[in-house]
């Protein structure tokens, strides 16, 4: 680290071989798509370099690198969603929900699936969820940050936090309960 | 049915983020509450599936083609910013070069005027009798090519001591 701080580049290099499916997973996670995740993970580690004077150690450089590619993925997002009218999802979300109304997953979805076979299906129902849900479900699950710094991420209300990760949560368990079901028909 | 503000209350108990005698309160109540039992178990399990989803999640590219672009573009952005960083030297230099000296000159000229000036306000009358109310005139004879010069003393105008004054006459 010191080293590449001095601007060794190829210290640098080992950090970025180190961390970057870490970064390149996060990016993934929050963008859902393949090509725009290596984009900005790539984004990120330019930025990494570039700032690299200001990374004083108060966490650990992969924390440090996290919180950079999901900034730049939350800018990427909320290009897309100016881009894009209200979803049908948002709209419910909005009004006051439908996934209270949602039944309870009694059963375990993914008992029994081999570890591949349950992340493919993660993957899946990561995809149908919304950016805003799907970003509050990563920032508290992957990231495991607070409610209160949720919030200050996306520029929201503590309230709409937890409805987000309320329906993100409830709508998961729905999804890979249902994909469950598709597989065993 | 369990109302909307209990079950983000709910959310919020299995997150750890209620108060803690908060906290403590509904713990006991989902203990009487199956339906909530049943809700803080889905939640619970969606939260187990997704741990460790990104572990599995690799880079598709090799480390020396993604550094590649990593490199490259860092590369491209420094050289953009060197030109920028040329200019302000340049500036810098030009500033070293023309501007330091030119505030020395001009400093030195003030200084130069304030103590003009301040010559001035120490004995503004001095100059002016001396040149207009000394008394003297002269004679020019250029028959004979002699010049004379009258003093008349004290000078008219001039403040002298009394004494002084006498002793003349």
């Amino acid at each position: 680290m010191r080293a590449a701080q001095r601007g060794d580049m190829a210290a640098f290099e080992e950090l970025v071989a180190r961390h970057r499916d870490k970064i390149y997973a996060r990016a993934y996670s929050m963008m859902r798509n393949e090509e725009e995740a290596i984009d900005l993970s790539q984004e990120a580690w330019v930025k990494g370099w570039q700032r690299l004077q200001q990374f004083q150690g108060e966490s650990s450089f992969g924390t440090w690198m996290t919180r950079i590619v999901i900034n730049l993925c939350l800018d990427q997002l909320r290009k897309h969603k100016r881009q894009r009218t209200e979803s049908i999802e948002e709209m419910d979300e909005e009004s006051g929900g439908v996934e209270r109304q949602m039944p309870v997953v009694t059963v375990n979805p993914t008992a029994g699936l081999e570890r591949g076979e349950l992340r493919q299906r993660i993957d899946r129902a990561l995809g149908q969820l919304s950016y805003e849900h799907r970003t509050v479900l990563v920032l508290h699950e992957f990231e495991e940050l607070e409610y209160k710094e949720i919030a200050k991420v996306m520029g929201c209300s503590i309230g709409t936090v937890m409805s987000r990760l309320f329906y993100a949560r409830r709508k998961m368990a729905a999804l890979l309960a249902d994909l469950k079901n598709e597989s065993g028909k | 049915m369990m109302e909307y503000d209990d079950q983000l209350r709910l959310q919020a108990y299995l997150d750890g983020e209620l108060p803690e005698s908060e906290a403590r309160r509904f713990g006991e109540q989902l203990e009487r509450d199956p339906e909530a039992a049943a809700l803080l178990e889905e939640l619970r399990r969606t939260g187990e599936c997704l741990a460790g989803f990104e572990e599995g999640v690799k880079l598709p590219e090799t480390r020396e083609f993604y550094w590649s672009k990593i490199q490259r573009e860092i590369q491209r952005r420094e050289a953009d910013a060197a030109p920028a960083a040329s200019a302000e030297a340049s500036g810098l230099a030009w500033l070293r070069r023309w501007l330091l000296p030119a505030t020395g000159v001009a400093f030195v000229a003030l200084i130069g005027l304030l103590a003009f000036r301040g010559t001035r306000a120490a004995s503004p009358g001095v100059v002016e009798v001396t040149q207009s109310d000394s008394g003297a005139f002269t004679y020019h004879d250029y028959s004979a090519g002699a010049t004379l010069v009258w003093l008349s003393f004290p000078a008219e105008g001039e403040i002298g001591e009394p004494e002084d004054l006498s002793t003349l006459e």
